[in-house]
Parts: structure tokens; C-alpha cells; sequence
């Protein structure tokens, strides 16, 4: 078989592996609970700080002085309201921790990937077929990505879809720009697989589920930390800042799938683990 | 079509596999038989290439398998595991599809009905695994083990757990894969499906104690009764069978000795007893059973 045969086969397995993957999250929706939770929890927050809270008490955002400096800086547009561009400032902070926060959701289902298939005495016959360790390890990973971003931009359309109705004039169209686009469909879905494949190699080293998810948890500290920094002004990423982020998660990404191969050991697993 | 070569497997420093070859032809159903601990599972998946052996060697179908071999071979072997492993969520005819795709096959849906047909699976394949039944589910793991029609399979305790009527059904199976040239190894607690479904039958304790076929095994191996009838008075006769049987005794008009493959030393005892002056009416050889032969080499090794 040539390479190109050989490079369809794989593909082959991959898909076969994801199909299953996905039928088997469709009979056990109960598992996207926790991702749906998040997104809605994300979409709630946003709105009542940006929108809600300034309705409730009658005050302005554009009175806090600060929040209109940090604004100002940060986003610009010069043309909107002191109040609107602080409203504007607070939905792009969000975007980003409505973009990121599913995939801790998603944790959960890619920290049980491997451990779960073992526990379920499914690994073995699965390795004693041709599937090689990547194929298997990025299967399981898209596993847990595509219903994960499958929520998340179905939550970025009501995210977007809120603003729109509820906020200011001038934010909605303000917020549908390249750096929105940038988070969207870039730097939200590049975070995603690092973090969904650094739960996978956990998942592949330790022999328990909740082990693989006190694990997974960690991963979440650099997400927290880049949205704090976010939002003291610490941190403010442009697009081209974004584009490169994204890139670099992508490398990462890839620099994780080869060390997840390079250390899944069959052998452990299918000696050690009980 | 398999052959295992000083195959030794250590976890630590303990061996769980010692210095083990054997070779499985095509047309051949090898039994692997041995206690629990005996290595049989590992040395299952050293041959199918799922872990490696610490040190020895293995080809399938001419091929050494080596990490760069083991997943071009992998699609070559039927691997039956200790435990069927089905996705529970899905159904029968979604878990063979997932093999089926991961084997590469060309037309999967094909291959699902035929081994669904052949293990009587049909009316089963649109159920969800959890509602099957242990059984059922032994047979699941089979087909998916027959899907891709390996030329070899390794089979870990296939009929554990199954009723005679299922059991039956797996053993034709096997026999009919026989026919068709396969290679099969079979790891087993069971005696009796050795000495029925086995050409050759392996004692395996972390050694492989011995290989040969079921008959010559019992033979070879176990103490198996010779029932000596002579005109006469049989006490006449039993200094001279004392001395093929120290303990040799006279039970109603015969005299019964134990001896160890008792066919190669009925000449010697019906010379000597001719010899001694008995007219020899009859000899008759009670084969010892499989599981004596077992058991004596167990107890051996202290087993």
C-alpha cells in the first residue's frame, strides 16, 4: 500500500472512531450537561453585568472612571458613548471567557477518554486492531472538541444574538469585527484542542477516571489566568495578537498530539491498569 | 502460520512467561491450557502484538512481528479478548460497523451479515450490547473477531461462561475456520473442549510444560490402569507384575497395575508373564483422561 493509501486508511480509522465517539455521546447527553451548564452560566454573567445590573440600579456604566479609561484603551471607538464603549469593553472581555469556559466543561469527557475505554474493558480489543496510537488519541480528542464547539457556537449566536437585542447602539455592530471573529473561530477552538489534548494525555497516564479529572482541572490555571489579566487591562489582545495566539496554540496542539503518542505505553495499560 | 520463539515476559523481576516456543500451522486449532497466572493471556498478546515480550520472538504468516509490523499484522490476526469489551450504548450491528471500518473493509455491511448469520446474531443486531446477555455477548466479540476472515485467530477463553448449545455453536465454528486453512490458538481452563476442539494441546506454567496432541499427552504423561486377565489364579502372577508396578494388586478375577503409557509397556508385561508361565486371557488399557495428564503436571510444579 502506497502512502496515500496508507494516509486514507488512517483517516479511515479516525473517522470510524470519531462516528462512534459521537454515537455514543448522543445516547448519553447526560455527559454535555456539565458544557451546556457553562455556556449558559456564560451567557447569564455577561449580560447581567453589562446590561442588567446598570438597568436594575439606574447606574451608568460610563460613570466608573476607571472602567471608561481601561475602555477607552482598549477598544477604541472613539464615536460611542462613554457607558457604550465600557459595555462594548465588558462583551469582548466575556467573549473570551464565553469561548474558553466550555472546553472545562469539555474536560470532563476528554480526561474519561482513555481511562473510561479501559475501565470498560473496551481498550483491548480496540488496540489488537490496526488503529495506531494517534489515530485513537486524536479520535478521542475530536470526540470531546466537536460537541464541545458544536455548544459554543450555538451559544456565540444567542451571545451575539443578546447583544444585538440588548445592548447600547453601537456595541452590537462594534463587537462583529475581526477580533470577534478572530476568538470565534481561531483562538477559541486552537485553545480547545490544547487543552482537550493535554486532557487526553492525562487520561492515557493515570488509572482512574476522577484521578484524570482532578488532573484536568490544572489545565483550566492558564485560561484563568489570561481572562484576569484581561480584565485588570493587564492584557489586551489585538487581532494580529490573536492570530499569532492561535497559531501558536496550533503548534502546541500538534507538539502535544506527538508527545501523547510518544507516551502512550499499551503495554502499562494493559498490564498495570486495574 | 504462528510461531513463538523463546518468548519470555517479565513484569519486574518476576516472570510471568519463561522461555516459551510453539508453533500454531495453518489448518491447526492449538490449545493453550494452564492455571490461573500461568501466562496464558500474556502470552495471547505478545503474540497479537499488544504488548512486548521481554525478551524471544514472533511470526505470524512468515512475518516477524516487530513495532513496525504490528499493525499491518494486527489486521491479520482475530484477536478474542478475555473480556467481549462492547460499547454498551451501541448496538450489535454499530459495534461490528466500527470494527468493520477500522479493519478497512470494503464492504462492511457484507461481512456483518455474514458472521451475524453464522453465529445466529441476526435477530440481535439491532440491539443495544447492555440488554445482550453474557453469551450473546461472547458471541458479539467472536463475530468481531471473524469479521475481517483472518487467517489468524487468538482466542482467549472463548467459551467462558456460555451454555452447551452456544458452546457447541463456537466449537463448529471454529472447526469450519479450521477447514478453511486458519491458524488457531485458544487459551482454555476447559479440559474437556481441549480434548474435543484441539489438534495439539499446550501446558502452559510460566514454562510450557508440554505440547502434543490430547491422546499422546494422556499417554505420555498419566498414570493410566492396565486390566490383566490370566487363566488361573490371578496371585500367581502378581510377583511378576510387581515388577513393571510395585503396587500392582488383584481385584476380583484380574490384576490391575498402574503404569504410565501403559500401551508401550503392555509387550514387556505380556513377554514376562508369558514367560513366567500365565496364559494371558486379555490386557486391556483404561486411558487415563486429559485432566489426569493435567494434573500430574501441575502437581509437578507445585500448581
Amino acid at each position: 500500500m502506497g502512502l496515500g493509501g496508507a494516509r486514507a486508511m488512517a483517516m479511515a480509522r479516525v473517522r470510524a472512531l470519531l462516528a462512534k465517539e459521537l454515537l455514543d455521546l448522543s445516547r448519553n447527553r447526560l455527559a454535555l450537561l456539565p458544557v451546556g451548564l457553562i455556556t449558559i452560566l456564560s451567557l447569564v454573567l455577561p449580560f447581567g453585568i453589562a446590561v442588567a445590573i446598570p438597568m436594575l440600579t439606574g447606574q451608568e456604566l460610563g460613570s466608573d472612571a476607571d472602567l471608561v479609561k481601561v475602555s477607552g484603551v482598549a477598544v477604541g471607538h472613539e464615536s460611542l458613548t462613554p457607558s457604550a464603549r465600557v459595555q462594548l469593553f465588558l462583551f469582548q472581555q466575556f467573549l473570551l471567557l464565553f469561548l474558553l469556559t466550555p472546553i472545562t466543561g469539555a474536560m470532563a469527557l476528554a480526561a474519561h477518554a482513555v481511562i473510561g475505554e479501559k475501565q470498560a474493558r473496551t481498550l483491548e480489543p480496540l488496540l489488537a486492531t490496526p488503529v495506531s496510537t494517534g489515530e485513537l488519541l486524536v479520535a478521542k480528542m475530536l470526540g470531546a472538541l466537536l460537541p464541545t464547539l458544536v455548544i459554543s457556537l450555538a451559544g456565540l449566536g444567542l451571545y451575539l444574538g443578546g447583544i444585538v437585542a440588548t445592548a447600547a447602539p453601537g456595541v452590537a455592530a462594534a463587537m462583529l469585527s475581526l477580533r470577534t471573529a478572530m476568538l470565534a473561530i481561531w483562538v477559541g477552538p486552537a485553545a480547545a484542542l490544547v487543552s482537550l489534548q493535554s486532557a487526553i494525555i492525562i487520561s492515557s497516564r493515570v488509572n482512574d477516571a476522577r484521578t484524570a479529572q482532578q488532573f484536568g482541572v490544572l489545565i483550566i490555571i492558564p485560561l484563568a489566568a489570561v481572562l484576569v489579566a484581561q480584565f485588570t487591562g493587564a492584557l489586551w489582545l489585538s487581532s494580529t495578537m490573536l492570530a499569532l495566539l492561535g497559531l501558536g496554540l496550533v503548534g502546541v496542539w500538534l507538539l502535544l498530539v506527538l508527545l501523547s503518542v510518544a507516551i502512550f505505553d499499551r503495554d502499562s495499560i494493559l498490564t498495570r491498569w486495574r | 502460520m504462528i510461531s513463538a520463539q523463546h518468548l519470555t515476559r517479565r513484569f519486574a523481576a518476576r516472570a510471568v512467561v519463561a522461555d516459551v516456543s510453539f508453533d500454531v500451522s495453518k489448518s491447526e486449532i492449538v490449545a493453550l491450557l494452564g492455571p490461573n497466572g500461568a501466562g496464558k493471556t500474556t502470552t495471547m498478546r505478545m503474540l497479537g502484538g499488544l504488548i512486548a515480550p521481554t525478551s524471544g520472538s514472533v511470526v505470524i504468516d512468515g512475518v516477524p512481528l516487530t513495532p513496525a509490523t504490528a499493525g499491518t499484522l494486527r489486521a491479520r490476526i482475530g484477536f478474542l479478548t478475555e473480556s467481549p469489551g462492547l460499547w454498551d450504548r451501541l448496538t450489535v450491528r454499530e459495534n461490528l460497523r466500527t470494527y468493520a471500518a477500522l479493519y478497512g473493509l470494503s464492504q462492511p455491511d457484507r461481512a456483518i451479515e455474514r458472521v451475524t448469520d453464522v453465529l445466529q446474531l441476526s435477530p440481535q443486531a439491532s440491539v443495544r450490547a447492555a440488554e445482550l446477555s453474557k453469551g450473546m455477548r461472547q458471541k458479539v466479540a467472536l463475530a468481531r473477531a471473524l469479521l475481517h476472515e483472518p487467517p489468524v485467530m487468538l482466542l482467549d477463553e472463548p467459551t467462558s461462561g456460555l451454555d452447551p448449545e452456544i458452546t457447541r455453536g463456537v466449537r463448529r465454528l471454529l472447526e469450519e475456520r479450521r477447514a478453511a486453512g486458519c491458524a488457531i490458538l485458544v487459551s482454555t481452563h476447559n479440559l474437556d473442549e481441549a480434548e474435543r476442539l484441539a489438534d495439539r494441546v499446550a501446558v502452559l506454567h510460566e514454562r510450557l510444560l508440554a505440547i502434543d496432541r490430547p491422546a499422546a499427552l494422556r499417554r505420555r504423561l498419566a498414570t493410566g490402569r492396565l486390566i490383566v486377565r490370566v487363566t488361573g489364579d490371578p496371585a500367581r502372577s502378581l510377583e511378576t507384575v510387581r515388577r513393571f508396578d510395585p503396587e500392582a494388586t488383584i481385584e476380583g478375577p484380574v490384576l490391575v497395575l498402574k503404569v504410565v503409557d501403559a500401551e508401550e509397556r503392555t509387550p514387556a508385561i505380556v513377554a514376562a508373564l508369558v514367560a513366567a508361565g500365565a496364559g494371558v486371557v486379555e490386557v486391556r488399557p483404561e486411558m487415563p483422561a486429559l485432566e489426569d495428564a493435567y494434573l500430574q503436571l501441575m502437581s509437578r510444579q507445585g500448581g
